[in-house]
């Protein structure tokens, strides 16, 4: 099973954390958990970059950041989408979707 | 979105650096836990467990370091935006409130407005005088305005003013400085014709264009090839505005012939708006030195004005080099004075007293006059002012602070309800300071329009000479002042107030009523009035000595009439007429000016007081060394001369027709100068030689009264001799009217003109002119003092009156008690008046102390009057004290007529 090194792909992991949020608050492990199993673990992520996006994502208003109680109760902090979040994640599918299908048009014609 | 309970208190731990980090690592923690636990669940051992965690991480430490750093700067700016959300809040909270009682709002900004206008108005002039250095001046810390002393009958006399040859002499003979310039600025007639105007020429050297930092408009400057004094050329440099006005502001005036004093000058530039040399008025041109100076036909044929000693007329501006210290350029220029007096005792041959004697020196003094060792006392007393305007402020504060104090008083079992509700003091301390910050930017800005009108006001009645432009007060400077003293009035009244938030019992003020506990009077209130009440009486003491002080120099007699006497000026303007001539064009201007009606009296003069003096060395035979006994200052008229001037002949006579050119010599002595002459004798007969030993005497004829001609503060030794025997052909007219003097000089002027040849002129200019600069200081002094010191009588009145009214509401019940006991209305006003006096008379006794001691201070700027006056002290206590009467038998008078039955029914 091939994988691949995120980090080509940038502000990628950004938009993979943020469609995973709008399931719901989850905490850092829970997202990490969350990308390994949706993806089959093709994605090869980097935890510690996992968790700089979701700070960085923190400060600049797209995720608001609770501390509640996790399911074996222990002190978590949760993650949250904001709107200002949601707004970003539409854009940021949009032209993903769109430079993926262009990269898939060049590599289609040869 | 789903809420965690209790979410905002964990939050708020993460708000200090060490939170922050504290939060990273649990976070962290409980990230490697979830994944060891899963792995271990999947089949790993603890040890491999953690391995694969470590390794599917990345580099722990770094991250940990790069996730705090993010975090506290999202802090910092919740953190911001958290309090900048609060100000708003104030803000709203605060203007709701005032718009709530907008009586209340009024008072106080109309208060601070006063307080804060008064400062900035002081502001405005003493920054003109003081602290700003001529527009565009380049290196101001190194510009030096130069000063000479010389030492004569043991004290040093020290002077600015100087003449070319001492500005050749320093020039020439230093090294310390990169430019030196002579300046000085003079009123010149420009313009031809009907046209023509005196209007105010700035003077220099080519130095002075190196000492700003200025470019031409257009054109360019003058330089140092035309400005040789024995070669002049005749270029001009004009204003700006004189420019804009006089050439419509276009470029083809570069080459244009203006008539300026005596000579025609071609116009080679224009001068940046603003500019003014270093002149503190508004020129309208400036032109070199040799070519003004050669003009104005200056010194005499034989000693022409640029190598001459005698006159002294304008200043020295330089500008000391870079890596030369302050101390090195004033050795520097002692050493060229002292050398420069042995030039000077060479060319007038033996007669200056010898260089150890006279000990000459120069020194580097600040650009601004009044900075500097002779300052005029006008600046003195604008000084003092700003202290006076400051303790205005202070009482203004004072005032704020009682209103606030009361508001919030009002207001405390809101607080109370607040605090009890869990509302932080800080919160409400911040919110109170939002509060009266407000209220004093609104007092900044009322204080900035009423200095406008102040300013303008006190610059065109008191200070007409002194301050140039319009703009001087309306500016960012004094803007800038007046929002920085706005803060601090804000921080000083929000204080009060905070101190009560800070102290507030809670639950004891929510159990008692409204009427519990205000009753006891609050101490800081009454220390701020008796503080008011000390400053007021301080204020309005300074207001009455000054007041004293004018008062004496106006009664003062000067030894002549200035109400009544006009002074004519002749200006040839380059006509030339020799002598014999003049002296036909004197005569018959005397002649035409007898036969105006309105004219009593009119005479030849040869100097003028306030405005001309000419010493010259005289005689005495039996007294060696007459010069060592002062300085005797001359002066020369026509018959009639007493009668004009209104100065009385004590002994013997003064001028007739008969006294003519080859009559027999006379002088009239001034008694001052007859006691130093001849103590114990009789002057009238005596001789007196003038000029040299060997000269014919002059027998003394007459005695008159004493004259203040050069300062207000000291009577001169003063004599006189009959024009027709000494300079028939210099000199102008004296004009007595019948009526004030001021009001004639146009018909006087007019008429007189028509007998010039030519474009030469005259002008009449009222005494009044010449002896107002003279008592200004005082004037200032007596109007601003009172003005500031009636601002603080008044509201130290507001203070009182709105205290005493406010316990009087607050003990309304307590009234009505006393009136059902049977108390009369007498006995009420009584109680109350008796409540304002006891906190009035010790501020008053406190004030009049400070006055007593603080007096030595302040007597150097009064005139004739102790700064411990009696009656002024005595007057002011009694004032304040009626005032204190007054404030407190209003409310007093509504306390009296307490409905009883109502008062004890109401809460």
């Amino acid at each position: 099973m091939a994988t691949v090194d995120l980090d080509l792909l940038q502000g990628t992991l950004d938009l993979l954390i943020l469609k995973t949020l709008t399931w719901g608050p989850r905490h850092g492990y829970a997202v990490a958990s969350w990308i390994r199993e949706t993806t089959n673990n093709r994605l090869q992520i980097e935890e510690g970059a996992l968790y700089t996006a979701l700070h960085r994502m923190e400060k600049r208003g797209w995720l608001e950041a609770e501390w509640g109680l996790s399911e074996n109760n222990r002190k978590a902090k949760y993650y949250v989408l904001t709107t200002q979040g949601k707004k970003q994640l539409r854009s940021k599918t949009a032209v993903w979707t769109e430079y993926a299908s262009a990269v898939f048009q060049v590599l289609q014609t040869s | 979105m789903t809420r965690i309970p209790g979410l905002r208190r964990l939050v708020r731990i993460d708000r200090d650096n060490a939170g922050v980090d504290r939060a990273v690592d649990d976070e962290l923690q409980f990230h490697f836990d979830m994944t060891v636990r899963e792995l271990m669940a999947d089949g790993m051992n603890s040890n491999e467990a953690r391995r694969e965690a470590e390794r599917r991480f990345g580099d722990v430490q770094r991250t940990r370091e790069r996730l705090a750093t993010i975090d506290r700067s999202r802090v910092e700016r919740e953190r911001r935006v958290e309090w900048w959300g609060g100000f708003t809040q104030d803000l709203r909270y605060a203007i709701r409130g005032l718009r709530m009682k907008p009586g209340f709002a009024l008072a106080v900004v109309i208060t601070l407005g006063l307080g804060i206008g008064a400062n900035a108005t002081m502001f405005g002039i003493v920054d003109r005088l003081l602290f700003r250095p001529p527009a565009f001046l380049s290196a101001p810390d190194r510009a030096t305005r130069i000063y000479k002393a010389v030492t004569a009958r043991g004290t040093e006399r020290v002077t600015s003013f100087v003449g070319y040859q001492v500005y050749r002499d320093l020039r020439e003979m230093t090294s310390s400085f990169e430019a030196m310039t002579p300046f000085y600025d003079n009123k010149l007639a420009i313009g031809s014709g009907d046209a023509t105007r005196e209007m105010d020429v700035g003077i220099s050297g080519s130095d002075m264009w190196k000492m700003f930092d200025v470019t031409p408009v257009i054109g360019r400057f003058f330089t140092d090839a035309e400005d040789v004094p024995t070669n002049p050329t005749y270029v001009v440099v004009l204003s700006y505005p004189f420019w804009q006005t006089q050439f419509g502001g276009r470029n083809d005036a570069l080459g244009a012939k203006l008539d300026i004093g005596a000579a025609k000058y071609t116009v080679i530039g224009v001068a940046p708006e603003g500019f003014n040399g270093f002149a503190r008025t508004s020129m309208v041109a400036f032109v070199p030195i040799s070519a003004a100076a050669t003009a104005a036909d200056m010194g005499r044929p034989d000693d022409p004005w640029y190598s001459t000693y005698y006159m002294a007329w304008l200043e020295i501006f330089a500008r000391r080099r870079a890596n030369v210290s302050l101390t090195v350029a004033n050795a520097d220029l002692t050493n060229a004075s002292v050398q420069a007096y042995g030039r000077q005792a060479a060319k007038v041959r033996g007669r200056l007293q010898p260089v150890e004697r006279a000990r000459p020196r120069a020194f580097a003094g600040p650009v601004l006059f009044d900075r500097g060792p002779k300052e005029g006392s006008e600046a003195k007393v604008a000084t003092w002012l700003v202290g006076v305007a400051a303790v205005v402020l202070l009482i203004a504060c004072a005032n704020v602070a009682n209103l606030m104090l009361a508001r919030a008083l009002r207001r405390r079992r809101e607080v109370a309800v607040r605090i009890a509700l869990g509302v932080s003091r800080a919160r409400l301390v911040m919110q109170l300071i939002t509060e009266s910050l407000m209220l004093a930017i609104l007092g900044a800005f009322a204080g900035v329009t009423i200095a406008q009108f102040g300013g303008k006001l006190l610059s065109s009645t008191l200070l007409a000479d002194m301050t140039a432009g319009p703009s001087a007060f309306a500016d960012s400077r004094l803007l800038a002042f007046a929002i920085g003293l706005a803060l601090l009035a804000g921080l000083l009244t929000g204080l009060a107030p905070m101190m009560q938030a800070g102290r507030e019992d809670v639950a004891a003020t929510l159990k008692a009523g409204s009427r519990e506990g205000t009753v006891q009077r609050s101490r800081l209130r009454t220390g701020l009035l008796i503080g008011q009440a000390a400053f007021s009486v301080l204020l309005l003491v300074g207001a009455g000595l000054f007041l004293r002080s004018l008062r004496n120099v106006q009664e003062l007699r000067l030894g002549y009439d200035p109400d009544r006497v006009l002074f004519v000026h002749l200006e040839d303007r380059g006509v030339q007429m020799d002598s014999a001539h003049k002296v036909t064009l004197l005569q018959s201007l005397l002649a035409r000016a007898q036969t105006i009606p309105i004219v009593e009296h009119a005479a030849q003069n040869l100097t003028v007081p306030f405005y001309s003096t000419w010493n010259f060395s005289i005689f005495v035979p039996g007294i060696d060394s007459v010069h060592r006994l002062g300085d005797f200052s001359l002066q020369a008229g026509s018959a009639d001369f007493f009668q004009t001037m209104g100065t009385r002949i004590v002994r013997g006579r003064g001028f007739t027709p008969a006294d003519r050119e080859t009559s027999q010599l006379v002088m009239v002595v001034g008694e001052s100068m007859a006691k130093k002459l001849w103590p114990g004798e009789d002057a009238i007969g005596k001789c007196v030689k003038m000029n040299a030993d060997t000269m014919p005497c002059r027998t003394v004829v007459g005695v008159a009264e004493d004259v203040r001609r050069s300062l207000i503060s000291e009577v001169d030794l003063h004599y006189y001799m009959p024009s027709s025997q000494f300079h028939p052909s210099s000199g102008g007219l004296f004009v007595r009217t019948r009526g004030a003097a001021d009001q004639n000089s146009e018909e006087i002027r007019r008429s007189l003109q028509a007998l010039m040849p030519g474009v030469s002129y005259v002008t009449v200019t009222p005494m009044t002119t010449l002896v107002a600069p003279m008592i200004r200081s005082w004037k200032i002094g007596a109007t601003l003092f009172a003005v500031f010191g009636a601002l603080a009588l008044v509201l130290a009145a507001i203070g009182l009156y709105s205290v005493i009214a406010y316990n009087v509401t607050q003990r309304t019940h307590e009234m009505g008690v006393r009136v059902a006991l049977g108390a009369q209305a007498r006995d009420v006003i009584q109680l109350i008046v008796r409540e304002g006096l006891r906190i009035v008379i010790p501020g008053v006794v406190l004030g009049a102390i400070i006055a007593l001691v603080a007096g030595k201070w302040i007597a150097p700027l009064l005139f004739n009057v102790s700064p411990n006056d009696p009656p002024v002290i005595v007057a002011v206590v009694v004032t304040l004290l009626g005032v204190a009467v007054l404030a407190s038998w209003l409310p007093a008078q509504r306390a009296s007529r307490v409905d009883p039955n109502e008062a004890l029914r109401s809460d």
